[in-house]
């Protein structure tokens, strides 16, 4: 699986370095904000004080990530106006809040603690195969470096405060995750991950395949009605009397 | 049995919620507070969540909720235009209505299972209904004439409303594509701003140019006798293009567009002749699109006094929150009294979708006295001391309103300038003293270190004064805007003293827009300024909200000190606690 | 304060989501642009699967682009 992994980064990795750098790094760039955020949230809620500074720290790093990656897409160059846009708006979302609840709130500390520990463990692997095909260019990569220094650290302290978490004599370093809790916790979040994952692949299929269909009735369908559509004209209008009672109003959505 | 109702607004920009009880505006927040996402459109079940904690309720005790929308007609509206639009509108066809279809045509549905009500409880008002009750009901004015004026509800981009006892008439309205908002958002983007978050950059930016371009865009969007409208639709094209909002005609008009994100030469000094005049043609487009805006203001609100007979004027809609513009319609408009919704946009429009079924539908009385902003969350001094013990920063405390105004001006007097997180967070866009950050307006380096080192954005952008209700001669706000005073929405020009005193609050076109502090209704505000008084002569501050750039106003404990970490800030102070920058061993460094 | 609400029952919001499409139709059949009827009527069938797409909400924490 994690030898897959790689093999697929390395390989879509040249290509997406070679076309789409500054694209890839804006992305990248959105992940730490968007990570920052979660971290931030967490730092707030956790009822455990020893873990609110590292929680704390790392959603520094992750902000002075996002602002690393955001030079470096810069420099790299190669941006269209939209995302610009996107960028200069700093419309975030990459994070993990849905229907209003944090990405800690709907995990809790336990599988929030494996979810942080899987998903910079990923991203350590994901840097480390940049690293050692020398991609992209020497700027990016001394950036990408000091960086992984940081992940590193984010990998084994949640490693660690899971493994206390849950009982189990917590491990240092990059050794494999011990006791039974945390390791099952940890293969929760992978297996997770992967439906997600598989999740978003076909819904993005979904929704292609709608704005085609949907193209396709707006060249069929449209045409005839066309020619009776008309835009309001210009310039001061009464406004439509509406002879509903205000309550029968209120409750009405049109 | 007290009548419980809660008007949220979601689904585009500035989602939030408010809460009336018997007609009292109890809590009102903003989405973007809970979630850190800036602008959030997403159903505030956070805010309202917390609107309803506060109160001591749970979802079942709400008697009413109302979407501050009708989401049919809006879907009517883009639906037909789309059709007009043929075949230009072909991407953003497929686009809008898998949005819409797939979503936001059933929000009634989507109301039901966020907040768990039943579909009977819910109600929606209409857009600029909610913005023309969210002014009105929010004024003193027993009867007036309302103006909302933003990008667009249902089909009104421009509307005008008689208020009185009797509620709220509609009398006249300006449609879709045509629009004033639009108009300044459109020229926002050519400028390389984002829309709905630039056009203050466009406001700040339009006092270093002249208005060259003022002609062409007369030409381009034209004032009409009758006090209407009319925009060329072949220069704008926000009613049929996917992402932009004018075409290349524009461009032939006033020359290309300036690419987001390039530097902005105006203020580099080490900027060569070319990029200067690149500059400085930016700041003249910038120039023009204000004082089309100001001309236009004025054209309709004009129309709005002949329609209305009226002699107060109440402003809502994302227009109302140009302040200069504002300043134009106190002091050379036909009405006498003016006020302005401070929450213009679409967070006030939970407010006012609230505030039109309890006052206009359900007949409840409007409550007595003037409308105060601080509707938002409270931080907890407690939680706040745990965090910065946990988190290593140092703190003290002090005991009492006077220690503490004395403290923090001391702090301001240093030359520091300190996060001022007092009481309950306020609703729309302004810091008035309770998320903000304060330095002394004294010398003109401080304007621009709070610029660079700490808020991190463009030098070109002015700060605004907070000053004892008493000092208020400091500037020449009109007689008609005598109940703006206290909201921050309205630029008028610095007295002389100020100019020379406080050179970091006052624009380079001499103007300021001013928060006027009253002892009765911010002790402890009025306290910080008096001291400041005391020991300088002059009682005014540098206040900016308490946020960095892309990032809401501070909600949490959490976000206090991340953005004390994250910046050149030298304190903040939450309540009576002073915490001050940690060290860098306390951040792992 | 954040714990999630109860959601209502398909039924439920299967009527509501009817309601809404009769209140859509009722609106424009009583504006000033009946002929919108027929291709609303197509619009709302298609609806149906968008409304499915749509109601899966994600989110993409801590994930980093690959290409």
């Amino acid at each position: 699986m994690g030898q897959l992994r790689k093999v697929w980064i390395g390989l879509t990795g040249r290509f997406a370095w070679r076309f789409r750098a500054a694209h890839l790094l804006r992305a990248f760039s959105r992940t730490e904000q968007g990570s920052a955020l979660d971290m931030f949230a967490a730092c707030e809620a956790t009822p455990r004080r020893e873990l609110r500074r590292k929680y704390f720290r790392h959603a520094l790093d992750e902000w002075r990530h996002a602002g690393v990656f955001k030079a470096r897409a810069r420099a790299v160059g190669g941006r269209s106006a939209t995302e610009t846009g996107v960028d200069e708006a700093g419309v975030i979302v990459e994070h993990g809040i849905i229907g209003g609840r944090t990405l800690f709130e709907r995990l809790g500390e336990r599988d929030f603690l494996a979810f942080v520990y899987v998903a910079e463990a990923d991203a350590v692997e994901q840097f480390e195969v940049y690293a050692a095909r020398g991609l992209p260019d020497p700027d990016t990569q001394a950036a990408l470096s000091v960086i992984l220094k940081d992940e590193l650290f984010h990998v084994t302290y949640s490693k660690h405060e899971l493994e206390r978490l849950t009982g189990a004599p917590p491990t240092t370093g990059t050794a494999a995750v011990v006791g039974a809790e945390a390791r099952a916790a940890v293969r929760r979040i992978r297996w997770s991950r992967l439906k997600e994952g598989w999740l978003r692949l076909s819904l993005d299929i979904g929704h292609l395949m709608t704005s085609l269909w949907l193209t396709l009735l707006y060249a069929l369908l449209i045409p005839p009605f066309r020619l009776l559509a008309r835009l309001e004209p210009a310039g001061w209008q009464a406004p439509s009397a509406d002879p509903r009672p205000l309550r029968l109003r209120l409750q009405s959505e049109a | 049995m007290a009548r419980v109702i809660l008007g949220v607004s979601a689904l585009y920009h500035d989602a939030a919620a408010a809460l009336l009880i018997d007609g009292k505006v109890v809590a009102a927040a903003q989405e973007e507070r809970f979630t850190r996402l800036k602008h959030d459109p997403s159903l505030p079940v956070r805010a309202a969540g917390w609107c309803l904690h506060h109160a001591g309720l749970r979802a079942e005790d709400v008697d009413q909720l109302v979407f501050y929308e009708k989401p049919l007609r809006k879907f009517e509206r883009i639906l037909t235009t789309s059709v007009a639009a043929f075949p230009r509108s072909a991407l953003s066809f497929p686009r809008q209505m898998k949005s819409w279809l797939g979503d936001k045509l059933w929000t009634r549905n989507r109301l039901v299972e966020a907040f768990g009500l039943p579909s009977a409880k819910i109600g929606f008002s209409e857009h600029h209904l909610s913005h023309a009750a969210s002014a009105f009901y929010s004024s003193p004015f027993e009867r007036a004439a309302v103006l909302v004026a933003d990008g667009v509800g249902e089909w009104a981009t421009t509307s005008i409303w008689r208020g009185g006892p009797e509620g709220l008439t509609p009398l006249a309205e300006v449609r879709w594509p045509h629009s004033l908002g639009l108009v300044y958002s459109a020229l926002t983007a050519f400028l390389g701003f984002a829309v709905n978050e630039g056009e203050y950059k466009v406001m700040g930016m339009a006092a270093w140019g002249q208005p060259r371009y003022l002609e062409q865009l007369h030409q381009i969007a034209k004032l009409t006798p009758g006090g209407g409208f009319t925009l060329d639709l072949d220069v704008f094209s926000h009613h049929w293009h996917p992402t932009r909002a004018s075409t290349d005609k524009l461009a032939a008009l006033l020359g290309p567009p300036r690419a987001p994100g390039s530097p902005i030469a105006l203020l580099e000094p080490g900027a060569d002749a070319g990029a200067r005049a690149e500059g400085q043609r930016h700041a003249d487009i910038a120039a023009s699109t204000q004082r089309w805006l100001e001309d236009a203001l004025l054209h309709v609100v004009r129309h709005a006094h002949a329609l209305s007979g009226e002699d107060a004027l109440c402003l809502a809609g994302g227009v109302a929150l140009n302040a200069v513009a504002n300043h134009r319609l106190a002091a050379e408009g036909p009405f006498a009294h003016l006020f302005v919704q401070p929450a213009a946009g679409d967070a006030g429009g939970a407010l006012g979708a609230a505030q039109w079924a309890a006052h206009a539908v359900f007949g409840q009385p409007r409550p007595a006295g003037p409308f105060r902003c601080d509707l938002g969350p409270e931080i907890d001094v407690g939680h706040a001391r745990q965090l910065a013990d946990d988190l290593g920063f140092p703190h003290d405390e002090v005991s009492g309103e006077d220690q503490l105004a004395a403290g923090v001006a001391a702090d301001l007097l240093a030359g520091r300038a300190v996060g001022f997180v007092q009481g309950r967070a306020e609703l729309g866009p302004r810091a008035l003293g309770h998320r903000s950050i304060l330095a002394d307006p004294r010398g003109a380096g401080t304007a621009e270190r709070v610029n660079r080192q700490i808020k991190l954005r463009e030098p070109f952008r002015p700060f605004a004064p907070s000053a004892r209700a008493a000092d208020m001669g400091l500037f020449a706000l009109p007689p008609a805007a005598a109940d703006l005073a206290p909201y921050m929405v309205i630029a008028s020009p610095a007295a002389d003293q100020l100019r020379s005193e406080a050179p970091a609050v006052v624009h380079v076109d001499g103007t300021a827009r001013p928060q006027a502090v009253d002892p009765g209704r911010e002790p402890l505000y009025h306290g910080v300024l008096d001291a400041m008084h005391a020991a300088t002569g002059l009682g005014v501050a540098l206040n900016t909200s308490f946020n960095l750039k892309g990032e809401p106003l501070v909600g949490s404990a959490t976000d206090a000190l991340a953005t004390l970490a994250r910046s050149a800030l030298d304190a903040v102070w939450i309540g009576p606690l002073r915490i001050g920058r940690p060290s860098a061993r306390a951040l792992g460094e | 304060m954040n714990e999630p609400l109860p959601t209502p029952g398909r039924m439920e919001s299967l009527l509501t989501r009817m309601g809404t499409a009769g209140a859509l139709l009722l609106m424009l059949g009583r504006g000033k642009r009946p002929w919108m009827l027929p291709l609303v009527i197509v619009l709302l069938a298609l609806g149906l699967v968008m409304v499915f797409l749509q109601s899966v909400q994600y989110v993409a924490p801590f994930i980093y682009m690959v290409f």
